[in-house]
């Protein structure tokens, strides 16, 4: 088991900055998610503290140590590669033992920890074929099993679902937490898939554009986003953003969309300021009666459990995601309702202002 | 709370746009309405299989009249005898001319055959085959692995190494003759360091060298290109995951390069054998085959034997080119196969 720790951690390609002062502290036994878009340098960041690629600034230790200069092979790091990284021309016994022969480990003892593996992912029956004959699943086992053996102080996986069909991947992911569970190492893992980092995260880091945008528990995340943009990536589908200004009328404080549009908000806000409100689909409700606010539809998709709702409403594009099956259609006009869901202001640079509690969807109360 | 208003969509006036595709393009379909009917009046009568068969035609004429009629006429050519060139002037011998050119008391000493010149040519081309592929393939795979790295001017490197393919085979051998000529470049470089003129291309060990030599600088460049090809297919993190298992650079290339670049090298090995086999144009141009018979290789006792000697043995040189031929004919089949074979193993 080991800790992590990330200070002032910059990569450059010549004059093109990937990573921008990150500063991160991971507990020994966490399991930490880095996520974000394409190109925000989650992957770069593992592969900085993996030890293939060299930092530029700051300084990364591993349990204490100082190790900026430190070979990969020496962190005592293992990695699961997004594409597996299997030898092709070994099988799967040899893939196993290849690390362990390097460090000059006795027979014995590289068969007894290649046995322990292949029996903890079940991969006995498989351990003379070659990658080739493995399905993408038994692949990903063996990658697993390769990290396993050498008893790493932290595992490093590099979105090692994202070749795998959706079924497999959920079941996968479950496996992942369970290993996690039982092994109570380290886990350091990188996806882009936020729903992933929801359901193995003990902490996620949400990345982008080379900074660390915000660090906390699933939840923390889906509940007080720091920014916008966390908010639109945590939370399927993404949240709703209305825009609009402040305005005052009467001792009540409104937000109004450039379409003329109110949608009430509480009295601390300053007026004036142009904000974004954020509600998240599943916040919002179907009014039986015409309370609420008119949408026009979109688009219905009906999933069995649950209906979303594609409508226009606030001059934008607004989901809605609403329990059960609904006789709506196309064209349809309905009401929807924010009565009781915590709304999300966001001002001009997108820093998150406040999250207000809304009683009846008319008078909003900080929370 | 007030309703949103709801806009419907502008719909605004759209360009026509001309497409240039069906323009630039015209003038193919027009030829192509032109061959159209009479290709189906034709199919309509030949069918589907039919068709196959017209098409492939011109192709097949070439290569019948080319490579298929050429190698039946030198098939009858090696059971001939005589000087005359027109096969009706010629004897039927039968398999006299094989006969010939294994007559001898030892295979290894060619003193000892009737047709000594043959076994030395073969010798001789044994030994260039041997020398000539085990150097060219070190020396293509250690280029490729320099040329694979992160190289200041990579392109450029890669491109010094190519160059020397692009030359026509006389045009190399007569570049390395005016560096090893008594007058050449290599005599007047070391001149200036006190050594005396030197007739390195009578010397039989260093002409025989220089053939090797010279052959390698000609062909290397395509061998390196085909290994540098296959080493750029190893995929990177495998390289990544060696080095997180802390493999030492020599490993790494025995246990991960070498094992995965294999294929790219079997077939590497069967061509340049092949080439080798045939070694002429260069060698010629550069020794002549000399000093003496030390370098005289196959396809120029060959080529003398059926075009320069007094009087010509077409008979003779038709037999020893079958006998090149077969050689040829089992390194080719070897090259399929293990084409195949890769084939196979990339399916799976």
């Amino acid at each position: 088991m080991g800790s992590i720790t990330l200070t002032n951690i910059q990569k450059s390609y010549g004059a093109v900055h990937v990573l921008h002062d990150i500063n991160l502290a991971i507990n020994e036994g966490e399991f930490i998610v880095f996520v974000g878009p394409s190109g925000c340098g989650k992957s770069t960041l593992l592969r900085v503290i993996a030890g293939l690629e060299k930092v530029t600034g700051g300084e990364l230790s591993i349990n204490g140590e100082r190790v900026n200069d430190v070979s990969a092979a020496d962190r005592g790091l293992a990695m699961v590669f997004q594409s597996y990284a299997l030898y092709p021309h070994m099988t799967v016994r040899q893939n196993l033992a290849f690390g362990l022969e390097n460090a000059g480990m006795p027979k014995a003892e590289i068969t007894q920890r290649i046995g322990e593996a292949a029996r903890m992912l079940e991969i006995e029956q498989y351990m003379d074929r070659r990658p080739g004959q493995l399905s993408g699943g038994q692949r990903q086992r063996v990658a697993i099993g390769r990290a396993i053996v050498r008893r790493p102080t932290a595992f490093l996986l590099d979105e090692p679902l994202s070749n795998l069909d959706a079924e497999l991947r959920v079941s996968t992911r479950a496996e992942i937490a369970a290993l996690h569970a039982r092994l109570r190492s380290t886990m350091i893992y990188v996806t882009h898939d936020q729903v992933e980092a929801m359901t193995l995260a003990n902490r996620i880091v949400v990345m982008r554009a080379g900074r660390i945008e915000q660090v906390g528990t699933p939840l923390d995340l889906y509940n007080q986003p720091a920014n916008r943009f966390v908010a639109g990536f945590i939370g399927a589908p993404h949240m709703n953003f209305i825009e609009g200004a402040l305005e005052s009328s009467n001792g009540t404080h409104m937000l109004r969309t450039a379409q003329g549009d109110v949608l009430h908000l509480p009295q601390s806000v300053a007026p004036g300021a142009p904000i974004t409100v954020g509600l998240r689909p599943q916040h919002i409700s179907l009014s039986n009666d015409q309370s609420g606010f008119a949408a026009q539809v979109q688009l219905v998709e009906a999933l069995g459990s649950e209906t979303v709702i594609h409508a226009s409403a606030f001059g934008t594009k607004l989901l809605a995601i609403v329990p059960g099956q609904r006789r709506i259609s196309t064209g349809d006009t309905i009401y929807l309702s924010y009565a009781n869901a915590p709304l999300h202001l966001f001002d001009q640079s997108g820093l998150r202002i406040a999250t207000v509690q809304t009683e009846d969807g008319h008078s909003p109360t900080f929370v | 709370m007030s309703s949103p208003s709801h806009t419907p969509p502008r719909t605004g006036q759209l360009k026509p746009k001309t497409d240039w595709s069906s323009v630039v393009l015209a003038p193919v379909h027009f030829i192509m309405g032109l061959a159209d009917r009479p290709l189906r009046l034709l199919q309509k009568r030949a069918g589907i299989g039919g068709m196959a068969a017209f098409f492939l035609a011109p192709n097949m004429l070439i290569f019948g009249v080319f490579v298929l009629l050429p190698i039946i006429i030198n098939l009858i050519y090696s059971m001939t005898g005589g000087s005359a060139l027109f096969l009706s002037e010629r004897s039927f011998v039968g398999t006299d001319q094989y006969a010939k050119l294994f007559d001898c008391k030892s295979y290894l000493d060619p003193m000892s055959c009737q047709e000594d010149a043959f076994w030395t040519a073969v010798g001789n081309t044994f030994w260039f085959v041997v020398l000539q592929v085990t150097l060219l393939i070190l020396f293509s795979l250690i280029t490729a692995l320099i040329l694979n790295r992160e190289l200041m001017a990579r392109s450029f490197w890669r491109a010094v190494f190519f160059f020397p393919v692009l030359l026509s085979p006389v045009v190399v051998g007569l570049i390395w003759k005016w560096i090893l000529q008594r007058q050449g470049l290599l005599n007047f470089a070391l001149y200036p360091m006190g050594f005396e003129p030197y007739t390195w291309l009578s010397d039989r060990t260093f002409a025989f060298a220089a053939a090797v030599g010279v052959s390698i600088w000609a062909h290397m460049g395509f061998y390196t290109l085909i290994l540098l090809a296959g080493l750029q297919a190893i995929p990177k993190d495998l390289y990544e995951a060696a080095e997180m298992d802390g493999t030492k650079p020599a490993r790494i290339f025995w246990r991960i390069t070498l094992p995965l670049l294999m294929p790219n090298l079997l077939v590497v090995v069967v061509l340049a054998l092949i080439r080798a086999v045939q070694v002429f144009d260069e060698v010629f141009v550069l020794t002549g085959g000399g000093p003496g018979t030390s370098t005289l290789f196959l396809t120029q006792y060959i080529y003398e034997t059926g075009f320069v000697s007094q009087p010509r043995n077409a008979g003779l040189a038709a037999a020893a080119s079958i006998l090149m031929g077969l050689v040829l004919v089992v390194l080719t089949l070897v090259q399929l196969g293990i084409g195949r074979k890769n084939e196979n193993k990339g399916k799976r």
